[in-house]
């Protein structure tokens, strides 16, 4: 009994938001019936895998106390890189897998040197690659959505393992990885160090500079990975692509308790803060909150959300 | 390393930051397992001094002798792998990071799983508990730094630099804002880690009357310059007061 306690203090204490998120889909399935339905909830599930690993590219560069605005351009133009060496080029498709995934870790790679040596702001930094990858797309895309993929590419997103989409067990699989790569590896630990203290970290001979760089690189790569899974998911590249995840990608993380002055994270709670988000889409479009309304309603519904957590934590004592 | 030769042997070393003069042809030195009081006002050129020992400033001129040997640390972790420590004024603890992760910061302890390096996070949270209980600290290594009181904070910090077998510690101010009590076990605290292991201290206080009572050598700076460097106990702390207050 005793035991059962700690393990519900446990989980209650460090991923509060999980509890958040099934209370509210409970109270959304008893409103809404529909979502309670396996087949729904696998959807739902599956939709949010998007945001979820943007939330978790964003969080990384907001353990150290920045801010990757560009990962939305790059979830478009790395899939669509990728696919262009695929149908124009005659790669083969792994080759083309890779490729996204360099091209998201080359364009953060860029992003981090610029921010660290050149000493540009992360805000203007990746606001500037942002348009910049976005003005590419629309050139080499000529504004038009392009699709024609090989069913090797798409295989992901179209899938099952038996009764599950395999989209979602790569989610699962993916969010593992990069949990246990955050909480047990010395890059991961110095990653939180970094953004907790960077003059404690640099005094104990950690290269601070390299830690924050590597931050931006997982940002790029990881967008790079959530611009494939919604390529294979759909079977095209938008132009339109990831724009209106940019804040969704920040809300998350944020309402999770990671800090955004650095330092402080949980990626199993950012993965919960992006399900949270991805239910209240789901929820407003359901109820037919559509046209103008649908983005001023999830907009302040998302500011609701920041405000509690923000008030929790401050009631909690933990300073910003 | 022959007891003769000095630790530390540092000769006319200069600093300027643009037309500052922060240290003008500083000469001093440090014999094993000496503690060195280093006193001065304000802007005197002690943190200067410190930064340049520890690697994270480069002296404008003059040499630095380590064990008899010319050095020049690069920076922090040049130093360190020299056998060089510091415990900052302002302590430069992760506030929001636990105990544990302060204390083994920059010096991860990790263990082979396949080709893959995995942090101990087990093994650094029991020998941290160990580590800061020998030095009179019992607490929950989980918790974060910055629920520690500033006495504890100061263990911690000193007690983090000494883990990394120095050769020689460096502190700046360990003593601000301290209680009394938290000060007497300081005190107590580098006298013995001073007596254990040996290890060479150089210590930055405003605080004359403890510099007198813990140091064997005091150097005195002043406007960047050696002002004296003399034995702890051929110098008042009047005569301190006067050199430093004098125009």
């Amino acid at each position: 009994m005793a035991a059962a306690r700690a393990v519900l203090r446990q989980v209650f204490g460090q991923y509060p938001m999980w509890i958040l998120f099934l209370l509210m889909y409970i109270c959304a399935g008893a409103l809404m019936p529909d979502l309670l339905t396996p087949v729904n909830f696998q959807n739902t599930v599956v939709q949010g895998t998007v945001i979820g690993i943007l939330s978790i590219g964003m969080t990384f560069v907001m353990l150290i106390g920045e801010i990757d605005l560009s990962i939305v351009s790059l979830a478009a133009f790395a899939p669509l890189m990728g696919v262009l060496s695929i149908q124009i080029l005659g790669f083969p498709v792994v080759a083309g897998l890779v490729l996204t995934v360099v091209v998201g870790a080359g364009v953060g790679l860029l992003n981090g040197l610029v921010i660290e040596k050149v000493r540009i702001p992360s805000l203007v930094q990746t606001l500037a690659t942002w348009w910049i990858l976005a003005g590419v797309i629309l050139v080499v895309t000529e504004g038009a959505t392009k699709g024609g993929f090989p069913a090797e590419w798409n295989w992901l997103g179209s899938a099952y393992i038996g009764p599950i989409r395999a989209v979602l067990i790569f989610f699962v699989v993916f969010v593992i990885i990069v949990w246990y790569f955050s909480k047990n590896t010395k890059t991961g630990l110095r990653l939180y160090i970094t953004g907790g203290n960077e003059n404690s970290a640099r005094a104990a001979g950690i290269p601070t500079t390299r830690i924050r760089i590597l931050a931006f690189v997982l940002s790029g790569l990881i967008a790079a990975v959530a611009g494939y899974t919604l390529s294979a998911r759909l079977g095209a590249v938008s132009p339109r692509f990831g724009t209106e995840w940019l804040m969704p990608a920040i809300a998350a993380p944020v309402i999770s308790g990671v800090s955004l002055t650095g330092g402080r994270g949980n990626i199993i709670n950012v993965v919960a803060g992006a399900y949270i988000i991805q239910l209240i889409v789901q929820v407003i479009r359901m109820a037919g909150i559509g046209g103008y309304y649908s983005e001023l309603t999830q907009g302040l519904l998302v500011f609701v959300a920041i405000l509690i957590d923000t008030l929790r934590r401050r009631m909690m004592g933990i300073q910003e | 390393m022959n007891e003769s030769v000095p630790l530390v042997r540092v000769e006319n070393l200069s600093k300027d930051f643009g037309a500052i003069r922060a240290l003008h042809d500083v000469s001093f030195q440090l014999e094993q397992g000496k503690i060195l009081g280093l006193v001065g006002d304000n802007g005197a050129g002690k943190s200067t001094l410190l930064n340049i020992l520890f690697g994270r400033l480069q002296p404008s001129s003059g040499k630095i002798y380590f064990e008899g040997e010319e050095m020049r640390f690069k920076d922090p972790s040049d130093a360190m792998k020299k056998g060089v420590a510091i415990a900052y004024q302002f302590l430069e603890l992760v506030e929001i990071a636990p105990l544990w992760a302060n204390f083994f910061m920059g010096r991860e302890i990790t263990r082979k799983i396949g080709p893959f390096n995995i942090l101990d996070n087990k093994k650094m949270k029991s020998l941290t508990q160990q580590k800061l209980s020998q030095y009179g600290f019992q607490t929950n290594v989980d918790r974060e730094v910055r629920e520690l009181s500033g006495g504890e904070r100061q263990t911690l910090a000193v007690s983090k630099a000494i883990e990394t077998n120095p050769k020689l510690l460096l502190l700046d101010e360990p003593f601000t804002l301290l209680s009394i009590e938290d000060t007497e076990n300081l005190v107590t605290l580098i006298r013995e880690i001073n007596e254990k292991t040996s290890v060479s201290v150089i210590l930055v206080s405003h605080t004359l009357s403890l510099i007198k009572e813990v140091s064997d050598c005091i150097l005195l700076l002043k406007g960047g310059e050696r002002a004296f460097f003399e034995a702890a106990d051929s110098v008042s702390i009047d005569k301190m007061i006067e050199v430093i207050c004098s125009k």
